[in-house]
């Protein structure tokens, strides 16, 4: 058994922060993840990282457009503490090397996003989250003799005993070695579950591992239901075209040539909030207006070609590259895909969680301060805000826990027993075709819009997955970087996190944010403006509800 | 055609066999080689790392003396094509523009950016095309298995270079075809000869020539041909290092493009040079089916 | 949007499991593809539909992640940024094999240990001097030409294309590789960075001048970082620092001083300029072996005409020479 006095769980943005703060805490720290940290999805995020530092902007300004952006069900006082963290935190990652894209006065370049009063999201050209993941690493790689990297390894299980947290169960994908890491303070940052979706900008790693071993040990699960779309996702890979695309002129149109939009968002067209427009581009489908396949056109041509090969340098590789399209000439085929998770581990703003000694922090975590719907820029900020604020958190429990916590070899056994037994399966379910089920049953009755006759067809789909899941076979017998078996690991956690989504779905029975509900459309605060709880009980999540922390700002009706 | 023959150092000193096949191959062929004795060193891919700026002043000179002329420049060298080549490129940049300029102002040679430089295989290919070469044919160099070995400078980096895909080209396999021989496809054909650390760090600067050549002897070439003087000192001039280094013997000729063009052409060994090689030809030209004519030897 | 035509692409993979396997084999496999499908979505179909024991890595899918380079018909390319329909028009095949210059662990996953180790070895973080600390509470001031200076290097995804395909890797483990040089020059051209000094005085003698600038990096790179030109700039930075301590630096000082004199090189002049006395006497005997059949190597070549021109560009564009000693 391995022990460490902290063990961070993924090395994204959140989870490398939360590292070199339990270091500079002066903790012994193991960190944990299935990617190398440069390989994080975090490097995946394009457009920037909001800070009101503008001298016409202001903090309050950027907190009252976050809860008015969250569809006032996020927590006011972490929304607070989390728009005062931005100023320092960006100079932070400044100081830490990023090379932030400039102003001509030498100060740091901001650009205007949707949902924001003012232009305040700082960037690095159109690759932020790539420019801060190689700062953040540059960073923490310097304490090297003062933590441990387990990279390529797989967690299993958080082990919790006696209500306390012991430590994890990971598996070393090189060697397909299970082990266990003993902590009293165990970090997840995980980052995002949107594979559980068939149509997703999300990385094939992005698996909710993290969430669904923290559901398993007993924590909260908040807000799950909260899924954001983007609008304009390729239409065969599921890559992102940034909102930037629409920004520069780019206009969607049906298989009629109508711009459609101005049916939806008369006066912001095609710049309309991102629910908005991906609730636009579906209703135009279904409708029968869109083209054979399913989908709609985001025209750039009449941009020019300089124009779209200038501003447009990395969308115009995307379509070429992941295409076949030219979009100086062609029309790129676009539908939205499932593109950030609100809910997430729930935990207050230290990012402590329901389990003592068990913190989350990132996508994997939901405070919450994005509530019903996340603005552009504030999420490769709150990796960062809130990935201190559990390295931190993180590192005082472990200085101050008592007794000696355990990884027994029964610990290590509990999640190496189940993978013996798929493998020695001769027959039994394909991961992958339960993993494409799964994705597809979400995408059809748990999309966009939802209505209670196929969100009951989509609890029922997805617990006949979960019964399949019991017999789940591995074919590939290898001990060395076996995928088999991680696509058999991985699917197990997504279809436990499908269910507490679906599940906390069907109850709201509210339009909010990017939960919208046919049957139900309109937002309704007397009986949902609180967060959803899920708790994993025997029969599956087990849901309960918690108010929401208000400071200043009275809900209101969101319009843009 | 008339073109601004550049023909480098090394074809001047060591490589003087590289300049006779050249000269007698466009003679063949009734391209006239316009000599400028004013011509300086190219830099060789080393004066750029003292100092760019310098380098591209004294290749903007060269292009400059062409462009007075009124004339593009043939090399037959890869790593003059491509000091000459990423020349041209470099003075699209307004910031060096501004550098060489006026220094070029000061020796009154102005250089507009209009001057073509060519290596004799785009030459051969492209200009008098492949058909004309084959109809130059005397002696088709039939039954002789040739690894073409290309030069980094001629193929890289492709954006400026632009000649034939850097990592896949196919014009000189194309050529070797025309004359009659068989050419031999192996991945060292596009690989570093080794030379530009032949005097930073000799043993590694062999084993990296040893493993090209060794490449295309395990893919069954009898011969192997270059472009570039430089990859001709590195496989045959230090050959015998290489073998060294590598631990096995190698055997292996390696021809001068136009030696090879010229052999097909029907000239002699003595007219091009063969007996300057250091590792003997004689076995590889032993290979060439006999044909109406006479039958090569060195 | 025109309706793609579909392929029927043979694709082989190399396969092979160190320890259990004798001996790498290749696996064939048959997919109907349309023209722009990616090489990695081609390997995720043949691990979902026909062998889940196919063994790759990979991530985002749309190279940013950096996880899925590998050798795309013996090119090192990412797999996520590869088209199918070329490969298979230009090759009529389509073969993928694990990077180079990496072990392989299983099938197309390499250990990256090596690369990661010279990465690590530039020193990749800013390194900050007492002194000068950075401003409290504010961001340092840099404009955007300073930035400009390094626009692509921080594209790089460390995808280790480059590393693959460099032959300098292959052939010497001193020499750190393209991406960890590109780096390097990163962090060299950043103003915030107190040891430009330092750092370009220790990769003198630490491998810099093994690069061939054979650019077979740069045309590796999904980024378009350009690793060989980031290396010719830090060559030129080095010795700029300190002049030409190494053989590398004195080759190229020794180069451009001996084509001054005359305009075109002198061969021999040029091996005891880079080599020194001691380097000549180790030369001498393939020198002499040369001398035999190439007796001009031993004689000074004529000089160019308008020789006076030459001098004037350095004298114009050329600093005076360092003193070394």
């Amino acid at each position: 058994m391995r022990r460490h006095e902290v063990v961070v769980v993924g090395a994204g943005l959140a989870g490398q922060r939360a590292a070199l703060a339990a270091v500079e805490a002066g903790r012994d720290v193991a960190v944990v993840s299935k990617l190398h940290p440069l390989r994080s999805h975090s490097g995946a995020a394009q457009g920037g990282i909001n800070a009101a530092v503008g001298a016409e902007d202001s903090i309050d300004t950027h907190i009252y457009d976050t809860v008015k952006g969250s569809d006032y069900l996020g927590d006011q006082d972490a929304i607070e503490f989390f728009c005062r963290e931005a100023g320092p935190t960006v100079v932070e990652m400044e100081h830490f090397g990023t090379i932030f894209s400039r102003a001509p006065d030498g100060s740091l370049a901001r650009r205007p996003f949707g949902g924001a009063g003012f232009p305040r999201t700082i960037y690095a050209a159109d690759r932020t989250g790539l420019a801060l993941l190689q700062a953040i690493w540059e960073r923490l790689a310097t304490e090297a003799t003062r933590f441990t990297l387990y990279q390529e390894w797989d967690l299993t299980r958080i082990v919790v005993r006696d209500g306390k947290v012991q430590g994890i169960v990971a598996f070393d994908r090189k060697n397909g070695r299970f082990e266990g890491i003993a902590a009293p303070a165990v970090v997840i940052a995980t980052g995002p579950s949107g594979r559980i979706y068939a149509r997703t900008t999300n990385a094939h790693s992005c698996t909710g591992d993290g969430v669904a071993a923290a559901y398993e040990a007993g924590a909260l699960l908040k807000d799950l239901e909260f899924v954001q779309f983007h609008p304009t996702a390729l239409l065969d890979s599921g890559i992102l075209i940034t909102e930037g695309a629409r920004g520069e002129g780019g206009i969607l149109k049906n298989s009629k040539g109508e711009r459609f939009m101005s049916k939806y968002a008369p006066h912001v067209l095609d710049l309309a909030s991102r629910d908005v427009v991906s609730r636009a581009i579906v209703t135009e489908v279904s409708e029968g207006n869109g083209f054979e396949g399913g989908f709609v056109h985001l025209e750039l041509m009449h941009l020019g070609k300089e124009r779209i090969e200038s501003r447009l340098q990395e969308i115009c590789d995307f379509c070429r590259n992941f295409a076949g399209i030219d979009p100086v000439t062609q029309p790129i085929p676009v539908y939205p895909a499932q593109h950030y998770m609100m809910g997430g581990i729930g935990t207050n703003a230290k990012g402590e969680t329901s389990v003592p000694g068990l913190f989350a922090a990132g996508e994997a975590a939901c405070v919450s301060i994005h509530g019903a719907n996340r603005l552009g820029g504030n999420s490769l900020l709150e990796t960062l805000v809130f990935g201190k604020q559990a390295g931190i958190a993180a590192a005082a429990f472990a200085a101050q826990a008592a007794g000696r916590p355990t990884v027994t070899d029964s610990d290590v056994d509990a999640s190496q027993a189940p993978i013996r037994a798929m493998m020695a399966r001769d027959h039994g379910e394909d991961p992958a075709q339960l993993r494409a089920e799964m994705q597809a049953t979400m995408e059809r009755y748990v999309g966009i819009y939802r209505n209670d006759a196929d969100m009951l067809e989509g609890i029922k789909r997805i617990r006949a997955l979960k019964q399949r899941y019991a017999n789940v076979r591995i074919v590939d017998r290898s001990q060395v970087y076996n995928l088999n078996l991680t696509d058999a690991l991985e699917v197990g956690h997504m279809l436990e996190l499908a269910e507490a989504i679906v599940v906390g779905a069907y109850a709201r029975t509210e339009s909010r944010g990017a939960h919208s509900r046919i049957d139900y459309p309109k937002r309704d605060d007397a009986r949902w403006m609180r967060h959803t709880l899920a708790r994993k009980g025997p029969e599956g999540p087990e849901l309960s509800y918690s108010p929401v922390a208000y400071t200043r700002w009275e809900p209101k009706e969101r319009v843009y | 055609m008339r073109i601004a023959y550049y023909p480098g150092c090394v074809a001047q000193e060591s490589g003087r066999e590289l300049d006779l096949a050249t000269r007698w191959v466009a003679k063949a062929l009734g391209i006239e080689l316009v000599e400028f004795p004013n011509f300086s060193c190219c830099g060789s891919g080393f004066v750029d790392e003292a100092n760019l700026t310098l380098n591209v002043a004294i290749n903007a000179r060269n292009l400059g003396i062409a462009e007075r002329a009124g004339l593009d420049v043939l090399t037959v060298c890869s790593t003059c094509q491509g000091m000459l080549t990423l020349a041209n490129h470099r003075l699209e940049d307004p910031a060096m523009r501004a550098r060489v300029d006026p220094a070029l102002a000061k020796i009154g040679v102005p250089y507009r950016g209009t001057v073509k430089v060519k290596h004799l295989l785009e030459v051969l290919t492209s200009d008098i095309g492949l058909d004309a070469v084959k109809a130059r044919v005397r002696r088709p160099l039939a039954g002789l298995k040739v690894g073409a070995f290309y030069g980094c400078h001629l193929l890289r980096p492709g954006a400026e270079a632009g000649f034939d895909s850097p990592e896949e080209p196919h014009t000189f396999e194309d050529l070797l075809s025309a004359i009659g021989a068989e050419p031999v496809m192996y991945r060292g054909r596009v690989m570093c000869c080794g030379f530009p650390i032949l005097f930073v760090k000799p043993e590694t600067a062999n084993r990296i020539a040893g493993r090209q050549i060794a490449d295309a002897k395990d893919h069954g070439a009898h011969a192997m041909a270059t472009p570039c003087p430089l990859c001709h000192i590195s496989l045959d001039s230090f050959q015998n290092k290489a073998q060294a280094v590598v631990g096995r013997d190698l055997d292996m000729p390696v021809f001068h493009l136009p030696q090879l063009v010229a052999l097909a052409f029907g000239a002699t060994p003595d007219e091009i040079g063969l007996s300057r090689h250091l590792v003997p030809t004689g076995p590889a030209l032993a290979r060439v089916a006999p044909s109406a004519g006479a039958s090569p030897s060195a | 949007m025109a309706v793609a035509k579909t392929l029927e692409a043979p694709i082989e993979v190399y396969r092979f499991e160190p320890g259990k396997d004798a001996k790498p084999h290749y696996d064939r496999y048959t997919l109907t593809v349309e023209p722009h499908t990616p090489v990695l979505t081609a390997l995720l179909r043949i691990r979902t539909e026909l062998d889940p024991s196919l063994t790759l890595r990979y991530s985002c899918r749309s190279s940013i992640c950096g996880s899925c380079a590998m050798q795309i018909n013996s090119k090192s390319r990412l797999a996520c940024q590869t088209p199918i329909g070329p490969e298979i028009e230009k090759h009529g095949r389509l073969v993928v094999e694990p990077m180079r210059n990496q072990p392989v662990l299983r099938d197309l996953v390499v250990d990256q240990a090596s690369f990661w180790k010279h990465y690590d070895r530039i020193e990749p973080h800013l390194k900050l001097d007492p002194r000068h600390p950075m401003p409290e509470g504010k961001p340092n001031p840099m404009t955007p030409a300073e930035v400009a200076r390094f626009y692509e290097t921080p594209r790089c995804i460390a995808c280790a294309a480059c590393y693959s395909a460099c032959p300098a890797v292959e052939a010497d483990a001193d020499f750190p590789g393209p991406m960890a040089l590109a780096k390097l020059y990163r962090f060299v051209v950043d103003p915030r960075d107190q040891a430009h000094q330092d750092r370009l005085v220790r990769i003198q003698t630490d491998g810099l001048w093994l690069c061939l600038r054979c650019h077979l990096c740069t045309e590796a790179c999904p980024k378009d970082v350009r690793p060989s030109e980031r290396i010719r700039d830090l060559k030129e930075l080095a010795i700029a620092a300190q002049g030409g301590t190494e053989p590398g630096s004195r080759h190229a000082i020794g180069f451009k001083e001996n084509i001054r004199e005359r305009g075109q090189l002198q061969e021999m002049k040029l091996v005891r300029q880079s080599d020194g006395v001691g380097g000549m006497l180790a030369q001498a005997p393939q020198g002499l072996r040369l001398w035999r059949k190439k007796p001009e190597i031993a004689k000074k070549p004529r000089a160019i005409d308008d020789l006076d021109q030459l001098e004037a560009l350095y004298r114009e564009l050329d600093a005076p020479p360092r003193d070394d000693s």
